[in-house]
């Protein structure tokens, strides 16, 4: 009882700040953060932990669109990501003896990951609920079994190795601007290979994304998403084309993905299917539950805190730390569980839907029983 | 005046059953045309194939002229008919206002990639149909005024979300209304209410065609009626010719009650 008063407390507290200020803070802090690490405050393992919680920051924002926005359930995401690392894997990696441009390699990534998913939306998003969420996660596991034995182009589970570091300019361009006088010391920072470099490259992705999706979110085509989320059968009836707006939301969230698998086949450096398992599908869709379908703030809130908190963990455990790794997925179940019954809006949650959860009258729960009602009702219209 | 709608000889089954048969009518411009019936009727299906739900297994649609039969339902509705559910269907978690946009979905044109760059154009847009929105939720003053625009839809009463479902229905100003038993629930005060506002959508130039129950509302605000039993049409005319015709009688009430009743 006193703690969840104090909790009520803590909230209201915290909710007379407007939203405004906490996303200008959040982004502040999230952009001197590798600023600790220069000062030496802050190891650079921290900074890394950066680096990779901001690429799941990405995945999350993909996969927010078609599974807040649009309300489809996707349970083999992982495997767009997987795409877009290993278009760029291949294509700049001694493996081939090649080096395209990072730019080129980041579009290129995006684009394919996009037919990826125009390849599974186009069969499949007839289905509904539960069937799309199994055949999504068979279509993972398909992608990463196709990688781990197609030997000869991927070396299977020995993964790729040695991808180039990025470079924002071509080698030619670099050595002209060196001739021409610039200096050495910022020239370096056109090659991407510092854990702050990459830090900052995929930040200025993630902002750039996050300010493209919550435009998008807010207009025609955000809320042609809703209304097929909230009811299907209305939202036809008002003119809203269905599949269309499925497809596009399940061939831009595989968009995002690529970008960031892209990206993060550079960073890491050497990728393999180890990286793409079914379970790295949950944890997106995790990330997304816990910190609030259809939230942008939230879902950002979601991922740092399921990438960094293990890391955080782990680090605290110290003597205990292979001891932690063994429960690791034991104390996210328990996490997602608690959100369920505790805040099952999630963290940080859409406006709309904190409302919707929290206030529970008799009349509300007939209101539901009765959508209930139509939504069967509403499945034989369809099918009929 | 000429006709918005025209059903010619439209038959609808499923499996064994036929829920219309050969149903033929017309909606004339700027007039409110019920239809009744008792349950079973093939009132509903009527509508349901009409907004392209069902794609009706003989006769012709034709919507000013052009046939609107087979086309899906967001085709139907970009050309010129919008409807209301029996059971209501709102985006529950969306606000009033959101609801009302949805309903411009085929009025608006912004892109994917314009819409994220949020362009100019868009912007423009968006400020107009917003607009438009607004105007659209004063037809029903008092209820939708303000703050309320942006509380979600859920939170409305059920006469108000009856309301915003007509209003959605309005936004893309559709060249025929189908409502379906507008005021089912509501008690004699709303459905009063929303009998004058029917009304006055009439005199704002909209065509309705209205599946109602509610014989009150029915006379109140009809310029015609259809009365259907067993999927056929079995009289049209004013409501007091359709109201006393004896089939009319007899299908709401038995062969036996007609007779004590005539």
């Amino acid at each position: 009882m006193g703690l969840s008063r104090m909790l009520q407390t803590l909230r209201s507290i915290t909710e007379r700040v407007p939203r405004r200020v906490w996303a200008v803070a959040g982004f502040s802090l999230a952009a001197i953060f590798p600023l600790f690490n220069v000062l030496g405050f802050m190891p650079t393992a921290w900074l890394r932990v950066g680096v990779v919680s901001l690429v799941f920051v990405m995945l999350s924002l993909g996969l927010n669109v078609v599974m807040g926005e649009a309300g489809l359930l996707n349970l083999g995401y992982i495997a767009f990501f997987a795409v877009g690392a290993y278009t760029t894997a291949l294509l700049s990696s001694p493996k081939f003896g090649l080096r395209w441009p990072f730019w080129a390699l980041l579009v290129l990534s995006a684009l394919l990951a996009m037919v990826a998913g125009l390849l599974i939306g186009l069969p499949t998003l007839r289905l509904r609920g539960d069937y799309l969420a199994i055949v999504t996660l068979a279509f993972g596991e398909i992608v990463r079994l196709t990688i781990t034995n197609l030997q000869p182009l991927t070396n299977g589970p020995n993964g790729v190795t040695g991808i180039y570091p990025p470079r924002l300019l071509s080698q030619g361009a670099i050595d002209s601007l060196q001739a021409s006088g610039w200096s050495e010391a910022l020239l370096k920072w056109l090659v991407i290979d510092k854990p702050i470099e990459y830090y900052y490259l995929v930040f200025v992705f993630v902002v750039i994304t996050a300010f493209l999706i919550s435009n998008l979110k807010n207009s025609r085509v955000g809320r042609a998403w809703n209304a097929l989320r909230e009811d299907e059968l209305a939202a036809v009836s008002s003119g809203i084309t269905a599949a269309r707006a499925k497809l596009l939301s399940v061939v831009l969230s595989a968009g995002v993905a690529g970008l960031a698998g892209s990206v993060y086949a550079y960073y890491s450096n050497v990728i393999s299917p180890e990286s793409f398992l079914f379970m790295q599908s949950v944890i997106v869709v995790c990330m997304v539950v816990l910190g609030g379908m259809g939230s942008i703030p939230g879902v950002i809130i979601g991922a740092i805190v399921l990438q960094a908190l293990p890391q955080v963990i782990r680090e605290s455990a110290g003597a205990m730390r292979s001891e932690f790794e063994v429960y690791r997925m034991l104390i996210f179940g328990l996490l997602i569980v608690a959100m369920v019954i505790f805040r099952p809006e999630g963290l940080l949650p859409d406006k709309l839907w904190r409302q919707e959860v929290h206030e529970v009258d008799p009349r509300e729960l007939e209101k539901t029983r009765q959508s209930l009602f139509d939504v069967e009702e509403g499945h034989q219209d369809l099918e009929a | 005046m000429g006709n918005v709608l025209e059903l010619q000889g439209m038959s609808m089954s499923f499996g064994g059953l036929k829920a219309v048969d050969n149903l033929s009518f017309s909606v004339r411009e700027n007039e409110i045309l019920s239809i009744i019936g008792p349950n079973g009727s093939g009132k509903t299906t009527t509508f349901n194939v009409i907004s392209g739900l069902y794609e009706p297994d003989s006769g012709d649609i034709l919507l000013q002229g052009e046939s609107v039969a087979g086309l899906r339902p967001d085709q139907v509705h970009e050309r010129g008919i919008s409807r209301t559910f029996q059971s209501l269907r709102l985006f529950g978690n969306m606000t009033v206002l959101d609801n009302v946009l949805v309903g411009m979905h085929t009025r608006t044109k912004a892109g994917v990639v314009a819409a994220m760059l949020r362009l100019p154009s868009v912007r423009r847009e968006e400020a107009a149909a917003k607009a438009k929105a607004q105007e659209v939720l004063a037809m029903f003053p008092g209820r939708f005024s303000g703050p309320r625009q942006s509380d979600p839809a859920f939170s409305l009463s059920y006469a108000n979300r009856r309301r915003l479902e007509i209003a959605r229905a309005l936004a893309s100003e559709p060249a025929l209304l189908l409502l379906d038993e507008p005021v089912a629930g509501m008690n004699p005060m709303e459905s009063r209410e929303v009998m004058e506002q029917i009304k006055e959508l009439r005199s704002r130039g909209y065509t309705i065609l209205m599946i109602e129950h509610d014989m009150k509302v029915v006379e109140g605000v009809s310029d015609r009626v259809i009365a259907m039993d067993h999927g056929v049409k079995i009289a049209e005319g004013s409501y007091q010719e359709v109201a006393t015709n004896h089939l009319v009688v007899e299908a709401y009430l038995g062969k036996r009650g007609a007779g004590t009743a005539s």
